[in-house]
Formats: structure tokens, sequence, C-alpha cells
């Protein structure tokens, strides 16, 4: 049999891309791979979803960094598939493609009022804290009384980040006119509401214990099941009273948890003024919040004008479960299963796919004759003429 | 070294592997390195003829990571007697966190009482300034095997 090198594409350079190339070059070691983003630069969520100050989170893109030594393996910055190429063409010149594009737009809260200016998603702010090239702050600034919705990490994230100094934002190298969008008017209090019990709430123990190092805050939580940490068997309820019972009197910024709320409605003329919340489990009773921003953080979706979607690109072979779209079509990472699950979900995710694209390619001997990455060259080359 | 080398990792972003995979770059000239992942590892493999080097991340509320995860419970389910193992041990850890490190150290414990002997220095790295483990790794089995 002659020695299998096949052409792949992955179209996305976020985590789940990059890990499903490194795994398949242990696979393949002699495998050409391009990798595509419609960005100039790699690693997207790593780079744009992350919080700048987690730097060991973001580590991870160093480790990425390794793969453009291989010669096998090449970068194809500015070119959004779907637009500059079609996935047809992509086909037509690689073995496998494989999809890795994400889900990056903030899920709507999809009730009255969620278009208001003064609401604007956490995946945008934190994109925007970030630097992301396509976003733009025009419209974007935090007032003295934010309501985030949403209790996962992002919204931990925002509460973090929208309470730290000016002069630690720059260090960690946040845009200046974002600074001056989150900071020109003095926050006084955060209200970060969700549905869930604390308990069951999305965020990690750690990401709350780390709100613990801000300053000049005062926690306050309601809808607890316990009265105090010695009541509290659960870790989450144990780090939000940790939280609130090592407050400092006097502060002058106050960070108010509540538990087990489903936002109803926003209102506001011009723009947003008022949210009222109805209790998960006592339906007709209400809370109201008088806010002037409204950060939601209650996950993503595929963006409505999306040139890629997954559902479109299935037939009667696809099983998404292993990450098969269509012969020689596949698709990983948050594209493949959904929003759910951090960077590490995405390398377990990553090797799965690759498991399965080198269990249906193992007995293949008519790889590699495709163009790869010549043919990348001249369709990219095309497009723009 | 005359003994053959395990490097065993434990990992949850793939660091830790990354830091294996250079580290036995880093010393297979001078001996016989194999690095395997935690979770592939059936613990009653262990031998008094190999020398064990662990490198193990810490996840959550320093717990191990989920690749090690499984290897710990078998520790813990099967007790092998490891009397006369030997190994080292590096880990990995981000110091803005309350339990910096504290993956890697479970895995030791359960290692010694299980009869294993450590030997050399405790290695660590703190990702707390972005940093990736491989050159520390690579300088702290460089050390370890000069002095063994």
């Amino acid at each position: 049999m002659s020695q299998l090198q096949p052409t792949i594409c992955i179209v996305g350079s976020g985590p789940s891309g990059c890990y499903l190339a490194q795994f398949l070059i242990k696979q393949w070691p002699e495998a050409q791979i391009s990798i595509v983003d419609r960005l100039d630069h790699p690693y997207g969520l790593a780079l744009y979803g992350v919080a700048p100050d987690h730097h060991g989170t973001r580590a991870v893109t160093k480790q990425f960094d390794r793969l453009w030594s291989n010669p096998n393996v090449q970068f194809v910055p500015n070119v959004e598939v779907g637009v500059d190429v079609s996935l047809a063409e992509l086909q037509a010149n690689f073995d496998i493609v494989v999809l890795a594009t994400g889900l990056h737009q903030d899920r709507k809260l999809s009730i009255e009022g969620d278009g208001l200016p003064g609401v604007v998603g956490a995946g945008r702010v934190t994109r925007l804290i970030n630097g992301h090239p396509n976003e733009t702050a025009d419209d974007f600034s935090i007032g003295q009384n934010l309501l985030i919705v949403g209790q996962g990490n992002v919204a931990i994230d925002i509460v973090r980040l929208t309470l730290t100094s000016p002069d630690k934002l720059h260090g960690i190298g946040v845009p200046a006119n974002i600074i001056e969008a989150i900071h020109s008017t003095p926050i006084r209090r955060i209200s970060i509401v969700g549905r869930s019990t604390c308990s069951q709430a999305k965020f990690d123990v750690a990401m709350v214990r780390e709100l613990a190092n801000l300053t000049n805050v005062s926690f306050s939580a309601s809808g607890l099941a316990s009265v105090s940490k010695g009541d509290a068997s659960d870790p989450k309820e144990a780090a939000i009273h940790d939280l609130v019972a090592n407050s400092l009197a006097g502060a002058q910024r106050n960070v108010d948890f509540y538990f087990g709320w489903q936002p109803t409605a926003i209102a506001g003329s011009a723009e947003v003024s008022r949210v009222t919340f109805s209790n998960i489990s006592r339906p007709e009773e209400t809370l109201i919040f008088d806010t002037d921003t409204v950060i939601t953080a209650i996950g993503f979706e595929e963006s409505d004008d999306a040139s890629i979607r997954r559902n479109q690109l299935k037939d009667s072979n696809s099983n998404i479960d292993v990450g098969l779209l269509s012969a020689g079509l596949y698709c990983v990472g948050w594209f493949r299963r959904g929003p759910k699950g951090t960077i590490p979900a995405n390398r377990v995710d990553a090797k799965m796919v690759s498991d399965s694209i080198t269990q249906d390619f193992q007995n293949r001997d008519d790889l590699g004759f495709k163009k790869g990455r010549q043919a990348i060259k001249q369709l990219h080359s095309a497009s723009k003429s | 070294m005359s003994k053959d080398i395990v490097i065993l990792f434990g990992t949850e972003s793939g660091n830790a592997e990354f830091a294996a995979e250079d580290m036995a770059a880093a010393i297979e000239s001078d001996a016989e390195v194999t690095v395997v992942d935690m979770t592939d590892f059936d613990v009653s493999e262990f031998s008094a003829d190999v020398f064990y080097v662990l490198i193990s991340s810490t996840h959550g509320e320093g717990e191990v990571p989920s690749g090690a995860r499984p290897f710990i419970e078998a520790l813990n389910s099967n007790a092998p007697d490891l009397s006369g193992v030997e190994f080292a041990v590096f880990g990995l850890g981000d110091s803005t966190y309350e339990h910096y490190s504290r993956g890697s150290e479970i895995i030791e414990e359960k290692l010694r009482s299980l009869g294993a002997t450590r030997i050399g220095l405790y290695g660590r790295h703190d990702a707390s300034d972005g940093s990736l483990p491989n050159d520390a790794a690579v300088e702290w089995v460089k050390d370890l095997f000069a002095t063994l």
C-alpha cells in the first residue's frame, strides 16, 4: 500500500482546529495540512474569547505556535470559506476538509426589548476587550449600573474585567477606547442574575474565588439554598458565602448575585432603563432592575449571517457524533456539538474527530493526489482578483 | 541513566503532553524514553526496572486533570505494591488560583503511599505569566538526570 499522505484543509484556527491539526499530525506525520482563517492571525477564541488577564489559559496558543514550524503545516490567513472560496472548491482540492469555525454570536434573550441600545452580548464585549479586528466600539459604553444576565464563566469574566482598574487593563493590552468605554462612568453596582440555583449555576468555583482579589467591592447574594457557609454542602454556595462574608465594609462598588430568576421584559425609550425578571419557582414573583447597561452572557449560537451552517451540510451518511458530515467532510468543536465546554473539552473533541477521520481513511490508498495547498493559493488569488 | 525512562503525563489542555514530548527529546540520546498518557497507562505495569518521570497539570479547585483521573482511580482501586519503583515529578499550575500546582501533588502522594520513592527535586512551573512549562521542564529533567 502506498504511504498515506492525505491533503487536509481545516477551516478555522481556533483551539478546536489547532488541536485537531496536532492530533492528525501524530497519526499522519507526512500529511499536508492547511489551516484557513478569515482573520489575518490564528487562534480565534483562544485570543478573542479568553479574558486577557487569564494568561495561563492563553498559554495554549504557544503550544499551537509550534504547528507553524512544521513544514507540512500551513496557515492561510484572510480567507473566509463561503465568501472568498466555496466549500465545494475546497473539497475538490483536498482529500479531507474539516470545519472548525465555532459558534461566535451571542445567544439572544429573545424577549421584548432585547434589541434596545445599551443591551450588548458578552461575547462582543470580550472581543472588544481583546481588540478583535472586526468589532467596533461605536455604540458601546458601560454606565454606573450594570446588569449581567447569565452566570457562567463568561459572565464572571465580565464582572472581573469591568471592575479592574484602567491601569491594569492597560497593562494587559486592553485598547484605550475600550478602557474609556468601561471607566468613563465609574461602575457603582453590578447585578448578576441567573435562572439556576447557585449549585446549578454554570460558573466554576475557581472563577468566583478569583473575584475576592478585586478591591473596593462589596458582594451580596440572594436566592441561596443555605444561610451561611457552615450550612452549605455545595462548593459553589460555599464560594459565594466566602465572597460575601469577606466583603469589606464601606466599599464603593457592589456586586449582587441573584439566583433563580429569568428575564421577561426589557424596557426603555431611547435606550435600556429597566429589566423585569420572574422567579423560576414562583413565576408570579417579579424582580425589577433599573439599569443603564445590560450585558447578556447566556451562551453562543450560529451567526445570523454565517456563511457555512452545519445543518445544511448534513446528508444521509452524516454521523455528527463522530464528526462526519459527508464523505471527506468533517466538523469538530463547537461547530460540531454546540456551544458547550471549555478549551480542554475541545481538545477531547478534536482527539475523537481525529480518530474518526484516520479510521475512515486507514484503508484508502488513493490519497495525496489532490492539489492541497497549491490549490488554495490559486483559489484565493482568483477570488481576490 | 541505566534504566529505561517512561514519561507519564496527565493533561487537560495538552500543555503537559507538549512539555513531556520536549523532555523526551532532551534526554533520548542518553536513555530509552517513552512518553505515555496517564489515561492509557496500566498501573499493574509499574516496574522497578523503569524510572518514571511524571508531569501533571492542576484542574479546577486543586484537582488532577481529567487526563489523570483514570490513573488515580486505578491506583486507588487496584492499590498495586510499588515498592522499589522510583519516580520524579514536575507539577504545572497557575499561582493566580488558590490550589496552585496541587494536581501533581495528589499523584505524588498516592505513589509514595503505595511504596514508590520520589527522587530528585520537585519540579514546578507557574503559568500565571502566560509562559509554557516546556523550557522549565526541559531544564529540570536535564538537571535531574545529570545528578542521577
